[in-house]
């Protein structure tokens, strides 16, 4: 199928798979590019020979493109926003801010960005700073999220843009690919689906969790702070949400409570410290497999119900 | 309408209540959150046509006054 994102990115399918921290690996990423869609790597908080080291390898498992995801708010973000200049990464995409400081010397580059908005001024204002193209990110995501759904959010940035538009946010199959569609998006980021495939490195104990949650599975915490985040429920979640509550409680000390869990999750699988960032479509998601079946999948699903259907994406 | 009643208008629009501001009202006692920021900062953009640039710090209204007055200045 081809769309606008599929030409901007010289992929065979409109998927691209979201740069989860502590999960989106070479592994991963590789996988989901080789399987015709856009691996993405997660810089996150990582220092960049970490990252360059996970790139490098990732070329060595795939000659397709694949992206690196930038956390603006990255103690290290300076020197990764270079590094992947000088490594001449084909796609970057960035989330937690505005990246227009960067896209310069990204463009010199001949990297193509696609920021992760969350609303319609920050699409406009990354547009006026020369990206190629915009992720909506719907609250119904995993990790940090924004207060608009993928259902609202997408239309108007659709309509705030002349750029390429990506849905991302609650979206796990074909049916949730053809909606994007509909409300003017090339195609579509997904994250929690992929955290189960094969090839994802994550501990087993977090592919447990999502593959055991239903719709009302997930919560979100840390808005007090300014940094609402969507995970599983657990343990762990519910206790920072009555501490979040405990106006005696201080911020410092939430803040501190919050520090390595998702490590504790992603890598340790520890089941009572660990934070499971996950989607609310976790629900849907009920086996793991390898990453090229998921990507068939969505792509049958999808090419069935448009069958006929001309739309201009 | 002077710039301070334009800014006024502007972050009362994005609060969604009517705001009392004077030159000494800091942007932290105002909480606005990130994407608040971004949109009054293409507010006032469109609004002057000019430019503040990308990464902006808001500490007062009465700093952020001076910030356009010298963009429109040098228009």
């Amino acid at each position: 199928m081809q769309t606008k994102l599929t030409k901007l990115l010289g992929i065979q399918y409109p998927i691209m798979q979201g740069g989860m921290a502590w999960i989106a690996d070479a592994s991963l990423a590789s996988a989901v590019s080789n399987a015709g869609g856009l691996g993405i790597i997660s810089a996150m908080n990582a220092d960049a020979e970490w990252v360059r080291e996970e790139i490098r390898k990732c070329r060595t498992m795939t000659d397709k493109p694949f992206g690196v995801n930038i956390m603006l708010m990255s103690p290290h973000v300076e020197e990764v926003a270079k590094m992947v200049a000088e490594e001449k990464v084909a796609i970057v995409t960035t989330g937690a801010g505005n990246p227009s400081r960067f896209v310069k010397m990204w463009k010199e580059a001949g990297i193509k960005i696609l920021p992760v908005v969350a609303s319609t001024a920050l699409a406009k204002m990354v547009e006026r700073a020369g990206v190629d193209a915009v992720i909506a990110e719907g609250g119904e995501s995993g990790g940090h999220v924004g207060d608009l759904t993928t259902m609202a959010l997408v239309p108007q940035v659709v309509d705030a843009v002349s750029i390429p538009v990506v849905a991302a946010g609650g979206i796990a199959d074909g049916r949730g690919m053809v909606a994007a569609f509909a409300l003017g998006a090339c195609g579509v980021q997904i994250g929690t689906r992929f955290l189960v495939a094969n090839e994802c490195t994550v501990s087993a104990e977090y592919k447990k969790k999502i593959l055991a949650a239903k719709d009302i599975s997930t919560m979100v915490t840390g808005r007090r702070l300014g940094h609402p985040v969507r995970a599983i429920k657990t343990t762990y979640t519910n206790q920072y949400a009555k501490l979040e509550a405990d106006s005696n409680y201080p911020d410092e000390q939430l803040e501190a409570f919050g520090v390595g869990s998702l490590r504790k999750a992603a890598k340790d699988g520890n089941t009572e410290e660990g934070c499971f960032l996950a989607g609310q479509i976790a629900g849907m998601v009920k086996k793991e497999q390898p990453a090229a079946q998921i990507v068939a999948e969505i792509m049958e699903q999808a090419e069935k119900m448009m069958e006929g259907v001309q739309w201009d994406v | 309408m002077t710039t301070l009643e334009k800014l006024k208008e502007i972050l009362s629009e994005c609060k969604g209540e009517d705001l009392d501001i004077t030159p000494e009202t800091s942007f932290e006692e105002l909480e606005f959150d990130s994407l608040d920021k971004v949109d009054i900062v293409m507010q006032i953009e469109e609004a002057y046509d000019i430019s503040l640039g990308d990464n902006m710090q808001l500490s007062t209204v009465g700093e952020l006054i001076a910030k356009i007055e010298e963009a429109v200045a040098n228009k």
